[in-house]
This record gives C-alpha cells, sequence and structure tokens, in this order.
C-alpha cells in the first residue's frame, strides 16, 4: 500500500540517533542490557525516530523485535511482545530457518502456557530462554512504542530483562508519549527511578529549533523558503515536526491552511476527504489498530476497487497509513477528532460488523477484541462470554492486572437486566481473586461484599476466612484479626476451617510481633489440626508461629523442636509447598532469632536440594538458598557463599526472589571491594525496585552508602543515607540500625580522610535516629536486641571518631560482633580499636595484636578494602603484620630510587616530608603517624637541614620533584 | 518562542530542571536552588509571584522532612514516595513553560504569565501556586503514588492519616509565613483583622487538600480508563486554573 509517510528527511536528530545507538549496542555489546525510553509530546517524531534506529541496528547485525501497546484497556497481557515476535516471524526469510523455528517455539510457548502458582515468573523465564534462543549470540533489540499503554506484565518483563535476570544481551528501545505522564501513569514512578541508572537513558525529546524546522520545510517544500513563510511555519508549528511537514506539504501544495495544531491539521482534512474514505476512516478509528485490509472489507461490505480507491484516498489526506499487517491512523489524535462526527447509532453498526467478521475469523486477541466490539455494539449477552474468555485467557498468562479488568467488565455486562442466565456467585469470585492476586484490596474486598450480599443471612466461614486474607494483603491487620475472629466464632466453621483461621491468624500476630499471643492461637490451631486429616499445611503454618513466638519469648530449644516436628508432619503428608515452607522456616528459625548460623545453613542447602526434587527449585529453592547465602556471609565464608550464589540465580528467579540474591551477592562484592560488580548489581536491583518493592529500598541502599564508601565518595554515603533515613519505618530497627551505622561511618571517615566537610546537621540527626533505635528495641524481642546492640556499639563507636576515637568504644563493639559469630564486623572494630590505641600512643603492644588479629580475618574472608585499610595502617604505625614478628618497627616503608635528592633521609623522615608535601601540619602528621607534634618537628628540622631549604614550601618542591622522576 | 522564558537564568533553571530529584532531601535541595534562582528573575526579582509560591513550598517541604526526620508519620515509604512526585509534578510544569508546550496545566500557567508582572501581592500569589498545586497535582500525586506502592487510597489508613498530618503543617507553617509578607501598613490591617486571613488561608488549604483526597480516589477508580482519566484531568485543571485567576485578579490582592 502506497504511504509516503516517511518520506521527508529526518532533521536535526542525528545526533539523538548517534547516542541512542551507541547506548543501545555499545553497552549490550559488553555482556550487558542496556535501554532507553524516548519521551515527548505528540507529533515530536517518536515514531519515526525508533523505527529510524531500528534500521539502523538491523543493518549492524542486530536482531531487532518491534511491537506497540494497544490503547483498549482491556488488552491481554504481553501483547507488544507477542505482536513483535509475529511480525519479526513474518520478517524472517526461509534461509533462517533456524532463527524462525525459534521465534516459532517461542510463540507455541505462549500457545501452551497454563496458569499455575508461581507461572509468572516461570514464565518470564521462558520467555528469556526463548529469547536466547532467536539471538543465536546476536545483538538483541526490542523497540516498543507507545509504551504509554504497556500492560502490567510487558512493563515487569522489561525490568526483568533490563536486570540483567533473563542473561541475555538484550537492549530496549521504547517511546512514552509524555501528554500520557503527566496525569497519573504508573510508568512515571518507574521512569524515576530508572533515570538514575548507569544503563538506562530516559531522552526527553524536545521540539526542533529555528534551523531545523526551516531546514525540514525547505526539504519537504523543494526549495528554500521565503523569510516571511519561515517565519509562519516557525511560529505556528512550535517546532513540533509534524506540524512543521504538514505546514509546509500546504505551503508546497498551495493551500494556505490556517490549522496551526494538530487537531486543526485533521479537522480541515476530514471535512476535505470524499465519501467512501471517510467510511474507510470511521471504519479504522472504531477498530483495533492494525486492522487487517480484509476485515476491512468485511466491515464495509464495498466493493474491493471502490474499498483501495478509498483507502487510497484516507492514505493520500494523511489521515490513514497502510502497512503489510493493516492500515492505522495516521495519528491518535485522528481518533479523537473523529470520535465527534459519527451518531451513536452508525458507531454501534461498525462495532457489530466488527464482531460479526471477527466471530468467523478467529485471529489475534480474538477474545478481547470481540468483548470490546460486542459492548460498543450494544449486545451484552453476546459480550460476556468474549469477556469472560478473555479473562480467562489473560489469567492463563498470569496477567491479573488484565484479567481483573475482564472480569469487571463481564460483571457489568451481566448487571445489564436482559436474557441472561449467569452464575454471578462465580462471576463476583472470580473477579475478586483476580483483584487480590493483582493487588486490588480495596476493590477485591468490595466484591466479597457484594458477594455476601448475594448470599444473604450471615456469611459462611470460607467468606470470613477469605476476607482476612484480603485485609492481611491490604496491611489492614486489626480488621484482618477481627475477620479470623469472626471465621473461629462462625456456626459453619468446620473443624478443617477452624484450624485454617487460627493457624493464619497466629501467623498474621506474628508479623505484628505480638508473640504471646501468636504463640496461643498456633497450639490452638495445631490442636484442631490434629484431628483433622491432611492438614499439613496448618501444621506448617501453625508451627512456624509457635517456633519463632517461643524463640521470641526466650524458651528457643521449644520453638525449634516444634518446627521439626513439622517438617516430618509435611514430608509424611508429602505436599511439596508444605515441605519447602516448612524447609524455609526452620531455617529462617536457625539463623534468624536463634543465630545458630552453621546449622541453619546445612538445613538451608539441604532444603534447597529437596524442594528442587520436588520440583521447586526455582521458587523455594531460591529463597532457601538465599538464607544459605546470607548464613554464611555472615560466618564469614565468603567463597562458599559466592558459589552459591551462582547456584541459585541459574534456576533464574524473578520479583523479590531475584532480589533477596541480587542483594547478597552485592554484599560479598561489597565485601570483597570488587567495585564493578557492586555496582552492577545495585543497578540490577534498583530496576527491579522501580517496579515497585519498598520492603528491599533500605538494603539496597545500605550497601550502595557501603559501596560509595569504599570508593571514597563519602558524601554519595551520606545521600544514599539520608534517603533511606526518610523513607523506613522506624518500627523496623534491625534494618534501621544498620542503615544509622553507615551513615556515621560516612561522617567519621570524611572527618578522617578530609576529603569531605563533615555534615553536623546529619551527624545531629543520625545520632537522634540511633538513640530512637535503642529505646525502641529496648522492648523488642532478644534476637532483634542482639542484632540492634552490634550496630548500636558500632554507632556508638563512630561517633567517638569524630572528636578522637574511644578505644573502648571499639573494644565493646568488637566483643559484641564476636558474640553474634560475625567475624567481618568484628574485625573492622578491631582495626578502628588499634587505630585509635595507636593515635593515643597508648598500649602499642595490644594495638599490635589487634591489627594482626584483623588482618588475618580480613585476608581469610577475602576482604580487600579491609586488608589494605588494615595494611596501610600498619605501615604508618610500623607495625608488623606478619604474626610470627611481634616486635614493631622493623619494617620500613621502602626505599625509594637511591640515587636522588632524598637520598639523605630516613625512611621516617621520607613519610614526613611525604604528608608535609600534601600540606598538613605538623599536628596533623603527627596523628597520621601516632607520634607527637614535637617529634614530628624534629623530623622537619633534620629534612630542612638535610634538604638544606628553610620553608616546608621548598622542601615540598624538592619531594615532589622527586616523586615525578 | 524566541525569548527564553526564564531570561537571564534560563541556563540555570534548564541545568536544574534536567535532574529529577528521587528522595526528599533531593527535593528540598532543589527547591532550595531554584529560590535563588527565581529571585534574580527580571523584571520583578525578589517580588516573582512564582518565587512567593516557592519559599512557601520550601518552607513546607522542609517541615516535612524534618517531620520524616523526626519520626512523625506511620508510613514514612509513602509519605517520601508522594512528596517526591507531587513535587516532580511543579518541575514537570516548569519543564512544560520551559519549552513553551501547549501541554502545561493551566492551573499553572495562569501563575507563570505573571512573573512578566503586572506584580501580583506575595500572599494571593503564594496561594494561587498552593492552588495549583493541592487543586490540581495532588490528587494524580497521590494515585501514582498509591500505584507504585501496590497500595490504595482508603478512608482511615495510615496513609490517610499522614496525608492529613501534612495540614498541621501547612497550619504551623502558613501563620508565620503569612506575617512574613507583611510590610509597614499592612501589619495595622492585620492587626485590625486578627487572625481571620489567617484563619482563612488554612481552611482553604485544609478544604482543598481533603477536595484532592476525594478527587484522587476518583482518579483512583477511573485510572486503567485513559479517556475518563484524561477528562477528569481536563475538569480539574480548569476548576483550578479558574480558582488561580481570581487569585491573582484585583480581587486576590483582598485576601491580603
Amino acid at each position: 500500500m502506497a504511504s509516503d509517510v516517511d518520506t521527508a528527511p529526518l532533521v536535526g536528530r542525528a545526533e539523538l540517533v548517534q547516542t541512542v545507538r551507541s547506548a543501545l549496542l555499545g553497552d549490550a555489546a559488553h555482556g550487558q542490557t542496556a535501554g532507553v525510553f524516548l519521551t515527548g509530546e505528540s507529533g515530536v517524531g517518536k515514531t519515526r525516530l525508533l523505527g529510524e534506529i531500528g534500521d539502523r541496528l538491523r543493518e549492524q547485525g542486530a536482531v531487532v523485535l518491534t511491537g506497540s501497546c494497544l490503547d483498549i484497556g482491556d488488552a491481554s497481557p504481553l501483547h507488544p511482545l507477542l505482536q513483535a515476535l509475529r511480525r519479526f516471524d513474518a520478517e524472517v526469510s526461509t534461509s533462517h530457518a533456524r532463527t524462525s523455528s525459534a521465534v516459532r517455539g517461542l510463540l507455541q510457548m505462549f500457545a501452551d502456557e497454563t496458569a499455575g502458582p508461581d507461572g509468572a515468573g516461570a514464565l518470564l523465564e521462558r520467555v528469556s530462554r526463548g529469547l536466547h534462543l532467536i539471538a543465536e549470540g546476536r545483538p538483541l533489540v526490542l523497540i516498543l512504542d507507545d509504551l504509554q499503554w504497556v500492560d502490567r506484565s510487558t512493563r515487569q518483563l522489561l525490568l526483568y530483562l533490563l536486570a540483567g535476570l533473563g542473561d541475555l544481551q538484550l537492549s530496549v528501545l521504547a517511546a512514552v508519549r509524555a501528554e500520557s505522564l503527566q496525569g497519573a501513569h504508573p510508568l512515571r514512578r518507574v521512569l524515576t527511578e530508572l533515570r538514575r541508572l548507569r544503563t538506562v537513558r530516559v531522552l526527553d525529546l524536545a521540539p526542533l529549533g529555528r534551523a531545523d524546522t526551516e531546514t525540514l520545510a525547505a526539504a519537504v517544500v523543494g526549495r528554500t523558503l521565503t523569510t516571511d513563510a519561515a517565519e509562519q511555519v516557525w511560529q505556528r508549528s512550535g517546532g513540533n515536526p509534524f506540524v512543521i511537514e504538514e505546514l509546509a506539504r500546504d505551503l508546497r501544495d498551495g493551500r494556505d491552511g490556517l490549522s496551526e495544531t494538530l487537531r486543526e491539521i485533521f479537522l480541515e482534512r476530514v471535512d476535505a476527504l470524499p465519501q467512501h474514505a471517510h467510511a474507510v476512516v470511521h471504519a479504522v478509528a472504531a477498530g483495533v489498530e492494525p486492522v487487517q485490509h480484509w476485515l476491512l472489507a468485511q466491515v464495509l461490505g464495498m466493493p474491493e476497487d471502490e474499498l483501495i480507491a478509498a483507502a487510497r484516498a484516507a492514505v493520500a489526506h494523511r489521515l490513514l497509513v497502510g502497512a503489510d499487517d493493516g492500515y492505522r491512523l495516521r495519528h491518535r489524535l485522528v481518533a479523537e477528532v473523529l470520535a465527534h462526527e459519527l451518531l451513536p447509532a452508525e458507531r454501534s453498526g461498525l462495532h457489530r460488523r466488527y464482531a460479526e467478521a471477527l466471530t468467523a475469523a478467529p485471529g489475534e486477541l480474538h477474545q478481547a477484541r470481540l468483548a470490546h466490539h460486542w459492548r460498543l455494539a450494544g449486545e451484552p449477552a453476546r459480550a460476556l462470554p468474549a469477556a469472560v474468555a478473555a479473562a480467562q485467557e489473560a489469567e492463563r498468562l498470569h496477567g491479573y492486572a488484565e484479567a481483573h479488568r475482564h472480569w469487571s467488565a463481564a460483571l457489568q455486562l451481566a448487571a445489564d437486566p436482559g436474557p441472561l442466565t449467569v452464575d454471578r456467585v462465580e462471576l463476583l469470585e472470580n473477579a475478586a481473586e483476580a483483584a487480590h492476586h493483582c493487588g486490588e484490596h480495596a476493590r477485591a474486598l468490595a466484591l466479597l461484599e457484594e458477594l455476601a450480599a448475594l448470599w444473604g443471612g450471615e456469611p459462611s466461614c470460607a467468606l470470613h476466612i477469605r476476607r482476612a486474607r484480603y485485609l492481611a494483603a491490604a496491611g489492614r491487620s486489626a480488621l484482618a484479626e477481627e475477620e479470623y475472629q469472626r471465621a473461629l466464632e462462625a456456626a459453619d466453621c468446620s473443624p478443617r476451617d477452624r484450624a485454617t483461621a487460627a493457624a493464619r491468624l497466629a501467623e498474621l500476630l506474628l508479623h505484628l510481633g505480638r508473640y504471646a499471643d501468636a504463640g496461643e492461637r498456633a497450639r490452638e490451631a495445631l490442636a484442631l489440626a490434629e484431628k483433622v486429616e491432611g492438614s499439613a499445611t496448618e501444621v506448617v503454618l501453625a508451627s512456624s508461629a509457635l517456633g519463632f513466638s517461643d524463640a521470641c519469648l526466650e524458651d528457643p530449644d521449644a520453638g525449634l523442636a516444634v518446627m521439626r516436628d513439622a517438617l516430618d508432619t509435611a514430608e509424611r503428608a508429602g505436599q511439596p509447598e508444605d515441605v519447602a515452607c516448612a524447609y524455609l522456616h526452620l531455617a529462617e528459625l536457625l539463623t534468624g532469632p536463634l543465630n545458630i548460623l552453621e546449622e541453619g545453613v546445612v538445613v538451608a542447602r539441604r532444603g534447597a536440594e529437596r524442594v528442587a526434587e520436588l520440583g521447586l527449585g526455582r521458587t523455594w529453592g531460591t529463597r532457601l538458598l538465599a538464607i544459605a547465602i546470607n548464613g554464611l556471609f555472615r560466618v564469614g565464608q565468603w567463597a562458599e557463599a559466592e558459589k552459591v550464589v551462582a547456584a541459585a540465580l541459574r534456576h533464574r528467579p524473578s520479583g523479590a526472589d531475584a532480589v533477596e540474591l541480587l542483594l547478597a551477592r552485592c554484599r560479598l562484592s561489597v565485601g570483597y571491594g570488587d567495585i564493578e560488580a557492586a555496582g552492577r548489581d545495585l543497578d540490577a536491583v534498583a530496576t527491579l525496585l522501580a517496579g515497585g518493592g519498598a520492603r528491599h529500598v533500605i538494603p539496597l541502599l545500605t550497601l550502595r552508602s557501603g559501596l560509595a564508601m569504599w570508593e571514597g565518595r563519602h558524601d554519595v554515603a551520606r545521600l544514599a543515607v539520608q534517603r533511606g533515613l526518610t523513607e523506613s519505618r522506624s518500627d523496623d530497627v534491625m534494618i534501621l540500625s544498620a542503615l544509622v551505622w553507615h551513615g556515621l561511618r560516612a561522617e567519621a571517615e570524611a572527618h578522617a580522610s578530609r576529603t569531605v566537610e563533615v555534615d553536623p546537621t546529619a551527624v545531629r540527626r543520625l545520632r537522634d535516629v540511633a538513640e530512637r533505635v535503642a529505646r525502641k528495641s529496648a522492648g523488642a524481642a532478644r534476637p532483634v536486641r542482639s542484632v540492634v546492640e552490634g550496630f548500636l556499639a558500632l554507632c556508638a563507636a563512630e561517633v567517638s571518631r569524630l572528636n578522637g576515637s574511644d578505644p573502648e568504644l571499639w573494644a565493646v563493639s568488637a566483643a559484641e560482633w564476636d558474640r553474634r559469630n560475625h567475624p567481618y564486623p568484628a574485625a573492622y572494630s578491631r582495626l578502628r580499636q588499634a587505630e585509635a590505641l595507636l593515635a593515643r600512643r597508648s598500649r602499642l603492644a595490644t594495638a599490635g595484636k589487634l591489627l594482626r588479629e584483623a588482618y588475618r580475618v580480613a585476608q581469610g574472608l577475602g576482604a580487600v578494602p579491609l586488608t589494605s585499610e588494615i595494611r596501610e595502617l600498619a605501615g604508618r604505625a610500623r607495625v608488623s603484620l606478619d604474626v610470627h614478628d611481634t616486635t614493631t618497627g622493623t619494617r620500613g616503608v621502602p626505599a625509594g630510587a637511591s640515587d636522588d635528592e632524598l637520598t639523605a633521609l630516613t625512611a621516617r623522615e621520607r613519610e614526613v616530608l611525604a604528608l608535609v608535601a600534601e600540606g598538613l601540619t605538623n599536628k596533623e602528621i603527627g596523628q597520621r603517624l601516632f607520634i607527637s607534634e614535637r617529634t614530628i618537628g624534629v623530623h622537619v628540622s633534620h629534612i630542612f637541614d638535610k634538604l638544606q631549604v628553610r620553608t616546608r614550601v621548598q622542601a615540598s618542591a624538592i619531594q615532589l620533584r622527586n616523586q615525578r622522576g | 518562542m524566541t525569548e527564553p522564558v526564564w531570561g537571564p537564568v534560563q541556563r540555570d533553571i534548564v541545568d536544574l530542571l534536567a535532574d529529577h530529584p528521587a528522595d526528599v532531601p533531593a527535593v528540598v535541595d532543589h527547591l532550595t536552588k531554584l529560590q535563588d534562582m527565581l529571585v534574580r528573575l527580571p523584571p520583578l526579582e525578589d517580588s516573582c509571584p512564582l518565587a512567593d509560591f516557592n519559599r512557601l513550598y520550601l518552607t513546607i517541604t522542609s517541615s516535612v522532612l524534618d517531620g520524616l526526620y523526626d519520626d512523625r508519620f506511620v508510613d514514612p515509604v509513602f509519605l517520601s514516595r508522594l512528596d517526591v512526585e507531587f513535587a516532580a509534578r511543579y518541575f514537570d510544569a516548569m519543564r512544560l513553560w520551559t519549552d513553551s508546550s501547549p501541554g502545561t496545566p493551566k492551573a499553572w500557567s495562569c501563575l507563570f504569565e505573571r512573573m512578566q508582572g503586572p506584580d501580583a501581592r506575595p500572599l494571593p500569589s503564594a496561594a494561587a501556586g498552593v492552588n495549583a498545586h493541592i487543586n490540581f497535582d495532588l490528587p494524580f500525586a497521590l494515585v501514582t503514588t498509591f500505584d507504585h506502592l501496590e497500595s490504595e487510597p482508603v478512608d482511615g489508613s495510615d496513609q490517610h492519616h499522614d496525608y492529613l498530618e501534612i495540614n498541621n503543617i501547612f497550619a504551623d507553617k502558613i501563620p508565620g509565613l503569612r506575617r512574613g509578607y507583611l510590610e509597614r501598613w499592612q501589619l495595622l490591617i492585620d492587626m485590625l483583622n486578627g487572625d481571620i486571613d489567617d484563619w482563612y488561608q488554612g481552611e482553604l488549604v485544609e478544604y482543598t487538600r481533603d477536595v484532592a483526597w476525594r478527587n484522587a480516589q476518583k482518579i483512583w477508580r477511573c485510572r486503567h480508563d485513559p479517556d475518563a482519566r484524561e477528562c477528569e484531568r481536563t475538569r480539574l485543571d480548569d476548576n483550578a486554573a479558574a480558582l488561580g485567576r481570581l487569585l491573582l485578579s484585583p480581587l486576590g490582592a483582598f485576601l491580603q
């Protein structure tokens, strides 16, 4: 089909095209993912740019998949990806048999997908495997237009792939209409978060400047414009390329339109259309784009010749675009302009004809489109089954948000009086469950109310349980508790239901920190479950609540025994989920409140193996391994932890599971001082969290500040902590105490290194928060208190560093962490204790011992930055780190070239001179080298004598000269 | 289109707006820098109507930040996200204005236009900004925040409680600011009127903030329907713009 849409040259975007190209291929070529999001207002040329860049990338050998999102609110999950694959399938020539079969394979996978637990995560994994096969080692680029209409599943897929979890060299290029982002669009927040990352660029596409406007207009007209004409185009278009092009075309064709907005341009055009062409554009506007030719022919019932002539006219008037896969309106605004032109009867007639034509020919988005057209045709009875089918189709692909919308539409359709015989109860149940799954809690609860009203009389026990479950998910714990209570009191409550309600209530109370109540409920649940066959699920749930409550109420052994029994029960009953759940809680209990780390790690790893046998490796196995990794990290077996991380990531987890693992790996990288790797993982986590997940933000920020400190960027560390402090709940004392320590450490490091000014306000705030944490944790359970105390000890010691570090406080901290069997912070505390002792020039032998101890641990861990800091301090203090050599002062600074001007100086004098050249005062040098100011004065006068100089500046000059040489 | 809208501070403002603050401390930092720039904007400089609003907004946001540090809110995650999202809309409006985009919300452009003069009284100027920000921006900021946190605008929830807590911050800050605006002769009027003006101003904020919460609930229900959402947006923009113009008209001067 003829289309002259792209004949005008691309003006003023050369630099942008280059930027995007290198952002997409440059980074992706290094085995990383990259993303570019173009935002801009209508007509600024986003679609055009996507096409242009796509072509260039294809020429460079990339595999380019192109799809666009749809504006029918009830679209289907992952539609843009499916569309892109189908398009690609049509493009791939037969010579690429392998690629072609990979594409078909992936499409088939979608067709075969069935709903199930954790289906969504597994689907992401299968998609990335499929894409891997298609790419065959070539760079893969996914281009998505109209991202403002993206469905939730596609959004999650993009973040998953961008976070690098697909283990795939992939880049994403997407365009977003800026106008849409102004409202309440979920992409807004996603883009704000993604903007911060190194791997993602969000480029705001601005209108063209004056010169470019003129160039583009001249290119369309075919000659240079007169000054007046150029000025007019500039004034009227405001630099919008689409408008420039259209104005220039009018100018070329001798039309003198007065229109200056897109809307006016289109209005004029629609008015000028021949009659048949009118019908064509109206029909396309009522359809779901792209509208295939055969479909259009059926809807319009025009003879072929006439239809083609009419379509040609619409294309010539630049209202319609024709492509291989069908017709589209040239611009969204065309539909808006047309919307007011048809009579309601005409419009519903068009929809009816669409629905009829589609009924006979199933295709893409079949049910969703049928439901859409029948509804708008005013035929609820026929729309209803299609809506139900579309909802089930969406659930099959785990798109609960989309399913919920279809179920809601179905309910509305069923509400219309008519000869409808539908099971409203079933519709309500499905709608409520889908709403619950996609986080629409209020809606889910409202649907339950309707359901209860439909039943009349006393709500059943099952309904109470369900309502309680939804309330708990919505975070409305008090109401959820009441609801469980009502379930337990309900007349129709079966023993089974009673056990379930009691077990869930126990779990809820545990999360609320009401350990005694939780324990009581859990015992009740266990007693109830004993009398019911096949209630392993309830046993596991109740046992873990009991186990944790006992552990928190200082009866650890009893809790542990209960949890072990629960595992046996689960194994005997043989339900995989129950077994997995029991392992998880047991491992959490051991590594958490009981702090029996070694055993916890063993249980977690054994559990991971066991659940993998049961087919739950990807989900539960990953969770268990994450527990093992964190345990290994704490006991100081970092190498082992690293291995487990690699093994766990091979499962390609998604969502919160993936975040846990990436954070664990990042923690290791920060410890190792692998700045590159840590930064990559932090970006990946931030990418995933851009889609939601506030719970992990604080650990992310804590690690970010830890990393920044190793890089010497204490101000960056401060910013990360500040953000964390303003976004954490004050009752999360464990997480908060670690964060506060990082903040105080950053200030102390800033003070010590003098690279960044200490921020007194920040220090004051951090101390306030530390006090608050101390206050709140006083009433907390013992295990919580124990963790918090470790961090608070570190906090107190860091504060002292701002004003003459106190070795006693560091000794307390080291003891605290030794007690918790956590060698890394203990070694850090020893380093600081030694430093403080050396600064006071007291107990030098103890300092040496501490340093050697810290050194041994740090080296064993492979903690590079900590090791080098210890080494540096030992060097300055002339402490030998050799375990067998306990005397101090034997190891000097290695002498430099011996024939320079500094030959005459002793090793100590050279050290002093180096610091003089850095501009330090004698007092500061004394602090740095742990000797008195007076001694430094003596050293300096010797240096002056030997170098035959009289000022520090002259001495510094010699030092600098010799450094260079 | 040819004249840079920010005159001599164009470069500074464009550079500042290129950055998108992602947390509350960064928002405060942004507003502080913006304040320095706005008071250098001719012809009105110190009495630039936008600077009047920005000054008030900065004070309020600083108080919110202090509140976050001081553990004043039940759900700081929610409040921080809301604060950032809320501010982002103010910066968005400025960005659109910078591009002379027809998409600039009318609620804001009626205030932006007055940067060229004629001078408006500081109090109505600040009130016009508060009006645009609360009546137009806030409902959308609420919806985006809830959507991101996978939560919902429910009356009586922790989030609602925190949201209402902000009213107290406004109430705390506005009388003080109010006096800050007064010149000598106005003090006289103030003495005659007592705290009536303060009260009126405080009521305005409280009233409109409540309306904003209701509007957010309304948008929440139709947020998946682009047409309905757009319709709501236009309605809010028109209403806020009408009120804004009234505040900036000679009538608004009576407020002061």
